[in-house]
């Protein structure tokens, strides 16, 4: 039988419910890796899902942070967030990131778990500038 | 096919050569295994016509909104006592198949319970992975409806069969784009000799309806290309199309399907009592007894 390309049910429902969204939004996979964003986050980050595709968490890091204060980025071992979301808890953290251009942003994000029948799927998390924050 | 039509039993002279019954297909393997997909209203007259089971009687039910349901409780075979039936479905946190079930096959909605069936039928849940019944390999899988809802891929004989009656794969994405990883079914489906899938809805009626589960024609058969099948049954009419007005569907799915590179005789709509063999070499189709 075919088998392993697929994922899972409830990460295919998340992404064509945030493919339609305005909010800036990504879905990771439970391992943490980004395996979509959709096309305000890709306004935001500047560069579109289509042309990164799947990347890596290590990656994703790298390129964008989450920065600590010196500008540094924050290794995902120690990214409250994702910690949160791996309990299979909601979680919100407000975090310093870096768009392609090299522009530091500070930005409020928000993640909630995506479980499904085998556990913990991966997370839909969403992002914008905190209130107050905006240029 | 013992019941192709969708939500509501349709009975009446419009809809006599489509047929009216709710979801039923039954599968008989090479080895004498018999294999019932779902349990709508035409599971009444299919287990008129079987004879005594030797062996144990597989139903996998798809999910449980009573168009896939409402026949069991008429299903011969439940009602001896000598059967040995199985009924697989769609597992729910809420509660278990059987329990699920009981729901209908209870007062107020039954004269009877289901501890009441002579055959003493059991309940297994379908995990999403794969195993044998008969001579068949089955997988069963979750797909995109409303609720807890499965698909099947039989795979007996040098053939497969793919059943995925609810079906809205195209919700919220556009299929003949987006990546076949991120198409709800499409490991089941992928290459199967015949696809039985979801076409309630004309494109045009289709936006009304968002949402509520099913395929419009156009996504059916994007369906269908995109996962390579060799075969498309188009499947759940819906009861308010006609006999009148599937025939005309019919020539479009068959115009649109060659559209996307299937050969038109390749596609057409399910119709009640019709009979088709899978042989594994040369597929061939011949007339209900």
């Amino acid at each position: 039988m075919p088998n392993g390309s697929q994922r899972p049910l409830e990460l295919i429902l998340a992404r064509n419910l945030l493919s339609n969204l305005a909010t800036p939004a990504l879905l990771t996979n439970d391992a943490g890796d980004i395996v979509f964003y959709n096309t305000a986050a890709g306004e935001f980050l500047g560069r579109p899902f289509e042309a990164s595709g799947t990347v890596p968490v290590d990656e994703w890091v790298v390129d964008y942070g989450p920065l600590d204060d010196a500008g540094a980025p924050i290794p995902i071992d120690r990214h409250p967030l994702a910690q949160t979301l791996r309990s299979s808890h909601a979680g919100h953290e407000n975090y310093t990131i870096r768009t392609l251009d090299g522009v530091h942003h500070q930005i409020a994000v928000s993640g909630v778990p995506v479980i499904g029948s085998d556990g913990y799927e991966g997370a839909m998390v969403f992002f914008w500038t905190p209130r107050g924050a905006e240029a | 096919m013992w019941g192709s039509r969708g939500s509501i039993p349709a009975p009446g002279p419009e809809t006599m050569r489509y047929g009216g019954n709710t979801s039923c297909v039954v599968v008989d393997l090479d080895d004498g295994s018999t294999l019932v997909l779902d349990a709508g209203t035409g599971i009444r007259s299919a287990g008129l016509a079987m004879p005594p089971p030797d062996r144990p009687l597989h139903i996998l039910l798809t999910h449980l909104h009573l168009d896939h349901i409402q026949g069991l409780m008429f299903f011969a075979p439940l009602f001896r006592a000598e059967s040995e039936v199985v009924v697989w479905g769609p597992s729910s946190p809420e509660a278990s198949l059987r329990d699920r079930i009981g729901r209908y096959i209870s007062a107020p909605l039954a004269p009877i319970e289901v501890r009441e069936l002579p055959c003493h039928p059991s309940f297994r849940e379908a995990e999403p992975t794969e195993w044998t019944l008969g001579g068949a390999r089955i997988r069963a899988a979750p797909v995109t409806h409303r609720g807890p809802t499965l698909g099947y891929r039989i795979e007996a004989d040098g053939t497969s069969l793919c059943y995925i009656p609810d079906h809205e794969p195209g919700l919220g994405a556009r299929l003949a784009d987006v990546d076949e990883e991120w198409i709800s079914g499409y490991d089941l489906a992928r290459g199967a000799g015949l696809l039985i899938h979801d076409a309630q809805y004309t494109d045009g009626e289709y936006p009304r309806h968002l949402g509520w589960g099913h395929s419009p024609l156009g996504d059916a058969l994007t369906f269908g290309a995109r996962t390579e099948v060799e075969r498309l049954l188009l499947f759940h009419h819906d009861p308010l199309h006609s006999d009148d007005f599937l025939d005309s569907l019919a020539g479009q799915a068959a115009m649109r399907w060659e559209a996307l590179g299937g050969a038109p005789h390749r596609v057409e709509l399910a119709t009640e009592r019709r009979e088709i063999a899978l042989p594994s070499a040369t597929p061939a189709d011949v007339p209900a007894a």
